[in-house]
């Protein structure tokens, strides 16, 4: 409990729970229209379901609202920050708060995809600090689990519990707790196998590891895009292992359901958990490899401790 | 974490130390040049005084001919967006039958970058 925000803080990041779709509605709906009352720049994030039920309360009045689809604009919740929320609220007029409605966590988010939501949602208050702006996040109570409910009161500094309207202050917020918390590996990648690519690789190899990815992702079925995406994946992986990492790394390739996984593994840190998630800066030099990795990947995870870092991207194939 | 890395799987997986290469050539009959190869951590520099180049030499127009360009990583993309920035009013880079990637990389993080026009022609 070492990073509640002092009363100053401009950021407000309410938790709303609700159970059906009237109480969504309920809690959404006047977030928006007040925005708009008052003229206030205003996105609504949220999965395509009750990305209907808004807009189909807000009618013509919708004009003026940006609306985005989270299972897609989110589907990698490293991808939240940078492409969605600080997309949408940067370079605005000073003096005017942005109002977003972002639902990054629903029930058929998988367990793969889960810690990194988790984190996602705690990271959001450090990325926001100190800014003028309101995100509101929508909380299924009908159908998420107790943990995700559980851990909305951690990653949010207040709560607007189901039904009620009235906002009141979490008394467990504690985001880097929970980001140490879902800082896990990903599960161990496959041994040897004929689906699995596994390379060990150096400055030395760099493109001959990437080469061997992009081959064997052809042969698990990526193409055009998604194998294009899977060779930026490896060498902004590889090349920070190399120029980070302590200068090697270990790179394994292999299909899991309906994706191409690709994880490197090295010997370095990460110590900056927004690495990744901020937009880079116009005249900033370098440093958006792992921005272009959460822009393009279905999902990153990253697991990092003293004993080295893994990081394991999915690619829809 | 399982205690062991990924296993490095012998011979057949493991990587041929070949070194990548970047080969560039000015353009006969217009100013600009033409690249072949890719542009990653070991080729980044030939890349880098290429666009340096092609900054100096003050043309409004100048042709980058890509189509032997296998692969731009993002620091390559980042070279060439500083390129376009320091061009100034006016001028610009035109990117001839790029890979890809690079226009969807630059647009995915230098969005509305000037200075730069791609033709697939």
């Amino acid at each position: 409990m070492t990073t509640a925000p002092g009363p100053a803080d401009p950021f407000v990041h309410p938790a709303l729970f609700y159970g059906d779709p009237g109480e969504y509605l309920a809690g959404t709906v006047p977030f928006v229209r007040a925005a708009l009352a008052a003229d206030e720049p205003v996105a609504v994030a949220v999965p395509g379901e009750n990305l209907r039920l808004i807009q189909d309360e807000l009618g013509a009045d919708g004009a003026a609202v940006r609306f985005l689809d989270m299972r897609e604009a989110g589907r990698n919740p490293g991808r939240i920050i940078p492409g969605v929320l600080r997309a949408f609220a940067d370079g605005r007029p000073p003096g005017r708060r942005v109002r977003i409605v972002g639902e990054p966590v629903w029930a058929g988010r998988s367990p793969a995809e889960y810690p990194a939501c988790a984190q996602h949602e705690a990271l959001i208050n450090a990325a926001f600090r100190g800014r003028e702006v309101t995100i509101l996040c929508p909380y299924d109570t009908a159908r998420l689990d107790e943990r995700a409910l559980a851990d909305a009161h951690a990653t949010h500094p207040v709560v607007i519990p189901a039904g009620s309207g009235a906002e009141r202050a979490s008394a467990v917020y504690d985001p880097e707790g929970v980001v140490a918390r879902y800082n896990v590996p990903p599960g161990p990648a496959p041994g040897a196998g004929p689906d699995v690519l596994g390379v060990a690789f150096d400055a030395e190899s760099l493109s001959a590891a990437r080469h061997l990815a992009t081959g064997h992702g052809a042969r698990l079925g990526l193409s055009g895009a998604g194998l294009e995406n899977l060779a930026l994946i490896t060498a902004e992986l590889t090349t920070n292992s190399v120029i980070h990492g302590g200068g090697t790394g270990a790179l394994t390739v292999w299909p899991e359901g309906g994706h191409v996984l690709c994880e490197v593994r090295d010997k370095g840190r990460f110590t900056d958990p927004l690495a990744g998630r901020r937009p880079a800066a116009r005249d900033q030099r370098g440093g958006r490899g792992l921005l272009l990795v959460n822009l393009v990947a279905d999902l990153v995870r990253i697991h990092t401790g003293p004993e080295g870092t893994t990081i394991r991207c999915y690619l829809g194939r | 974490m399982s205690p062991e890395p990924a296993r490095p799987r012998p011979a057949a997986a493991a990587p041929v130390p070949a070194g990548p290469r970047l080969d560039v050539y000015p353009l006969t009959g217009r100013r600009g040049f033409r690249a072949a190869g890719e542009v990653s951590l070991p080729t980044r520099v030939i890349w880098e005084r290429a666009l340096e180049r092609a900054v100096r030499e003050g043309e409004d127009v100048y042709y980058l001919e890509l189509s032997a360009l296998t692969f731009v990583d993002v620091a390559g993309a980042g070279v060439l967006a500083d390129a376009a920035r320091s061009l100034g009013e006016g001028r610009r880079l035109v990117l001839h039958r790029p890979p890809g990637s690079l226009p969807r990389v630059l647009d995915l993080l230098w969005p509305g970058l000037a200075g730069i026009e791609v033709s697939a022609s």
